[in-house]
């Protein structure tokens, strides 16, 4: 049998981890404005037993981490940085959503610390997001400034994003992981606070053995080679479209600056044992956040990432890419978390996963000035024949899981 | 000792089994004549309409066989719908006949929109005394004005005062709750339904049985 | 006389545990049902509801066990629901011990279910459940699947439509309210009891004793059930019913 060609130097072969629904290919979080197109991904590992490397940190989580510990750890911090004179200082990064409403309620209400809420603005705000976010700053008592990138140059990237890399939240991920340590040196704070890592889903153990986010991140020392959409910010100059100026958003601060003045920027989930679900919960009972009314398109919750009506895409894109839809994210996290079965999440990944955004698929083909027919051209384009094969009427998974 | 509760395929008859059980006594469900004959104790549940619970006991060939029971002089319980169908007839759905042992006719409850009543009638209410001493009966020990599950439509309009062992107020309407007359009995509400009072009810009606 | 108010308790029940979430979503486990049921019961609670909190999910229902143990010495009304499409799910919960059960999904999906459901087991074990979003100024919006999926349908008429096809009770809960101890929904559950001629059991937003006499002093509901505030150990069920009872015109089981 003639072996099928994999996309993206995925794993040829896909497994799926014994504990939890993850799939092997599975891509690592990515120094998102070093994006190439048809570059190799680095993808989650499995030990020898089978089983992805999130589910080895939970283990981690439950049994070896002494929590107590850690939240001293975090009392010492915060006391380095906590402001006597009225001022900010920490900067959290979120849209309102449950993990930043969490993060910058706990930090002001329990933990004592002056927080300024930074908001990356998505992309399309739906109205249940905006209305989180509203009720995040006025029920739950927090400072924000939200951000909105000039929208022309926003779109035109997402749209390349979408053509060349099928990543249409490329651009904005740059930008989001730039707020924080950009918006703290604006005001003068240098602790920044984030709420889960990564490595919660699957980046390598080691960096969760840091609370400190990596500067690869999050600065740049050569701009004009920053790539959005898989083009270089130098070739979007020579259209003279755009000035400079225009991508000031986006440009990271070098790691000269940021060391010379001392920005931290860390990870609540180091100090403090999270479970997205129960983030929830106290959303819910602090600030006033509500969950999507209706089920969310491609899973089966209603609290998770609702605030972007391109978000959705998102996760269609890494459907196609590399056979896992939201549903699977949503799913092994809880299954990690206890809150679900295995058994349950593969009932719930061969239900949900591959269902079509329908709601927002408009606005989508709007904001990116694409075509239904061109969309399709492009998803096709980045099927792996690893992942998919043509039946006589559809495009299917070779691997569903079991 | 044997206690049987009738099987004609109608009544939530687990949470009476389990009743039974939890005072002591395992009762056999049956719509054998023979065992249904030589019992100590004879249970009728039931729920639903009465000419469907009817049609059940004629199907099952069980008429008869319940009267020669009773004959007997052994004890009998009819719980709600098997109550009422100790009676001589049901209004319901125009005319059906009933089991014949007890005189009265089965009644719809007066519903009436300006009360702000429902029905089915679904709840807990009291019962009270008529005319007849609750001692040695199945209500022998329980508190005036106890508290019973109820969940129906129609009531059991019992012609003999006498047979009338309790009453129960619905708005302004009284109806029989409980019937005796010998040993047969009949609860309008659930026994097995009304937490410790109704788990002492059946266990009289063991008492009796013995 | 007043017709007194039932006090019920809710369980939504997911595998071995009492969960509760906050408008329909999250499965925090808070208890072990068959201890919770007992305790209830024990205390008082005039009646018990189990529901499968994800059979919408696994399109599967799976309570005959628990609702089995649970009826072995629990000697109140118990409803079952979650997950009852076929008359053989209605059986087999009767069989397990149950007195109710309560049908959602189903019933939109196939509306004869009810009729012939209540025509094989008789309205009385019949409850017409609904799960209510206001969508604006009285005007709620029918959902199903655990309140996940959105119908278009007006909740007061397919109230009216289900006590039309037989159901003996309604159960309403707020998908707005439900879980955030915050009280109950007043306008829909006035609005469903001046048009029902059925019993009506509220769910959804008791955080506190004094939700629940709201409630019945500015409505004409039957019956109030509870689960945030039992299994969050927020109030007792003696003390509440004694509160209730204190109440010139709230009359409650003692």
């Amino acid at each position: 049998m003639s072996k099928l060609e994999a996309y993206y130097g995925l794993p040829s072969k896909v497994k799926f981890c014994k504990k939890c629904v993850i799939s092997n290919q599975r891509p690592s979080s990515t120094i998102e404005f070093k994006s190439e197109i048809g570059e190799k991904k680095q993808v989650i590992s499995f030990n020898d037993q089978g089983i992805c490397s999130a589910c080895a940190f939970q283990y981690e989580k439950e049994k070896n981490i002494n929590w107590n510990h850690r939240e001293d750890k975090l009392l010492k911090l915060l006391d380095r940085f906590r402001s006597n004179d009225g001022s900010y200082d920490v900067i959290v990064p979120g849209s309102g959503g449950k993990d930043s409403a969490f993060t910058s309620h706990v930090l002001k209400y329990k933990y004592g610390m002056n927080p300024l809420t930074v908001t990356w603005a998505p992309h399309l705000y739906t109205d249940i997001g905006w209305e989180n976010m509203q009720e995040w700053i006025h029920t739950g008592g927090l400072d924000n400034i939200i951000y909105t990138p000039n929208g022309i140059l926003h779109r035109e990237m997402t749209k390349n994003a979408f053509h060349n890399l099928l990543h249409p939240f490329q651009p904005f991920i740059v930008g989001q992981r730039i707020i924080g340590p950009a918006m703290a040196k604006k005001f003068g704070v240098k602790l920044v606070m984030y709420g889960e890592n990564q490595a919660e889903y699957g980046n390598a153990i080691e960096e969760n053995t840091n609370p400190l986010m990596n500067m690869d991140f999050f600065s740049s020392d050569d701009h004009l080679d920053m790539k959005f959409g898989g083009i270089k910010m130098k070739k979007y100059l020579e259209t003279g479209k755009y000035k400079k100026e225009d991508f000031l958003p986006y440009i990271a601060p070098s790691k000269k600056t940021l060391i010379d003045f001392g920005t931290e920027v860390h990870y609540l989930g180091y100090y403090l044992k999270w479970d997205p679900q129960e983030c929830y919960y106290y959303a819910v009972e602090n600030t006033g956040f509500a969950a999507n009314p209706i089920r969310t398109e491609g899973t089966y919750s209603k609290y998770s990432s609702i605030d972007d009506k391109i978000d959705p895409f998102h996760y269609y894109t890494t459907l196609i890419k590399f056979g896992i839809g939201r549903c699977t994210y949503d799913a092994s996290q809880e299954v990690r978390n206890g809150k679900i079965t295995r058994e349950e999440a593969v009932y719930l990944v061969n239900k949900y996963d591959t269902e079509f955004p329908e709601i927002y698929f408009k606005d989508f083909l709007n904001y990116i000035t694409t075509t239904e027919e061109d969309f399709w051209k492009t998803i096709d384009r980045h099927r792996s024949p690893h992942l998919w094969f043509k039946d006589a009427k559809d495009w299917k998974l070779r691997n569903r899981i079991t | 000792m044997k206690i049987v509760i009738v099987d004609y395929g109608i009544g939530n008859v687990r949470s009476i089994y389990n009743a039974f059980s939890y005072q002591g006594l395992n009762p056999i469900l049956s719509n054998d004549s023979e065992v249904i004959l030589n019992a100590d104790g004879l249970v009728l549940p039931g729920v639903g309409a009465f000419s469907h619970a009817m049609k059940n006991l004629i199907k099952y060939n069980l008429i008869n066989i319940i009267k020669n029971y009773a004959k007997t002089g052994k004890p009998l319980l009819g719980i709600c719908l098997g109550m009422q169908l100790l009676l001589e007839e049901s209004e319901e759905f125009g005319y059906t006949k009933g089991i014949g042992l007890i005189k009265g006719k089965v009644v719809k409850l007066p519903f009436n929109k300006s009360n702000q009543v429902k029905l089915p009638s679904i709840g807990w209410c009291g019962i009270k005394s008529n005319v007849v001493k609750w001692e040695k009966t199945i209500l022998n020990e329980i508190n005036l004005n106890s508290e019973m599950y109820f969940v129906h439509s129609f009531v059991s309009n019992v012609t003999d005062q006498n047979e009338i062992l309790s009453v129960t107020d619905y708005y302004d309407f009284t109806f029989c709750s409980t019937l005796k007359k010998g040993n047969i009995y009949g609860c309008q509400f659930h026994p097995e339904k009304s937490s410790i009072v109704g788990l002492k009810i059946i266990k009289n009606f063991i008492d009796i049985c013995k | 006389m007043k017709r007194k108010s039932r006090i019920i308790a809710r369980l939504d029940i997911k595998n071995d545990f009492v969960i509760k979430g906050i408008h329909l979503e999250g499965l925090r486990k808070v208890g072990n049902p068959n201890e919770l049921a007992l305790k209830y019961y024990n205390d008082g609670i005039d009646e018990i509801i189990l529901m499968d909190a994800v059979a919408a999910y696994y399109d599967r229902n799976s309570l005959s066990e628990i609702v089995k143990r649970t009826c072995h010495n629990v000697f109140v009304p118990i409803t079952v629901g979650g997950g009852i499409r076929k008359i053989e799910d209605i059986q087999i919960a009767l069989n397990s011990g149950a007195d109710k059960v309560a049908i959602n999904t189903q019933a939109v999906n196939e509306p004869n279910f009810i009729r012939r459901s209540s025509e094989v087991f008789g309205s009385q074990c019949i409850i017409g459940s609904i799960d209510a979003k206001k969508k604006s100024n009285k005007n709620w919006e029918v959902f199903i699947d655990n309140g996940r999926e959105p119908t278009g349908k007006d909740v007061l008429e397919w109230a009216r439509e289900l006590e039309f096809l037989g159901a003996g009770e309604i159960m309403i809960t707020s998908i707005d309210q439900e879980g955030t101890k915050k009280g109950f929904d007043i306008e829909l559950n006035k609005a469903l009891s001046e048009i029902l001629t059925i019993p009506i059991i509220s769910c959804g937003g008791a955080g506190h004793v004094n939700h629940i006499s709201e409630l019945i002093l500015n409505t004409n509901i039957d019956a109030v059930a509870i689960a945030s505030i039992l299994h969050y150990k927020l109030d007792e069920i003696p003390k509440l019913k004694e509160t209730l009872n204190d109440h010139e015109v709230i009359n409650v089981r003692l």
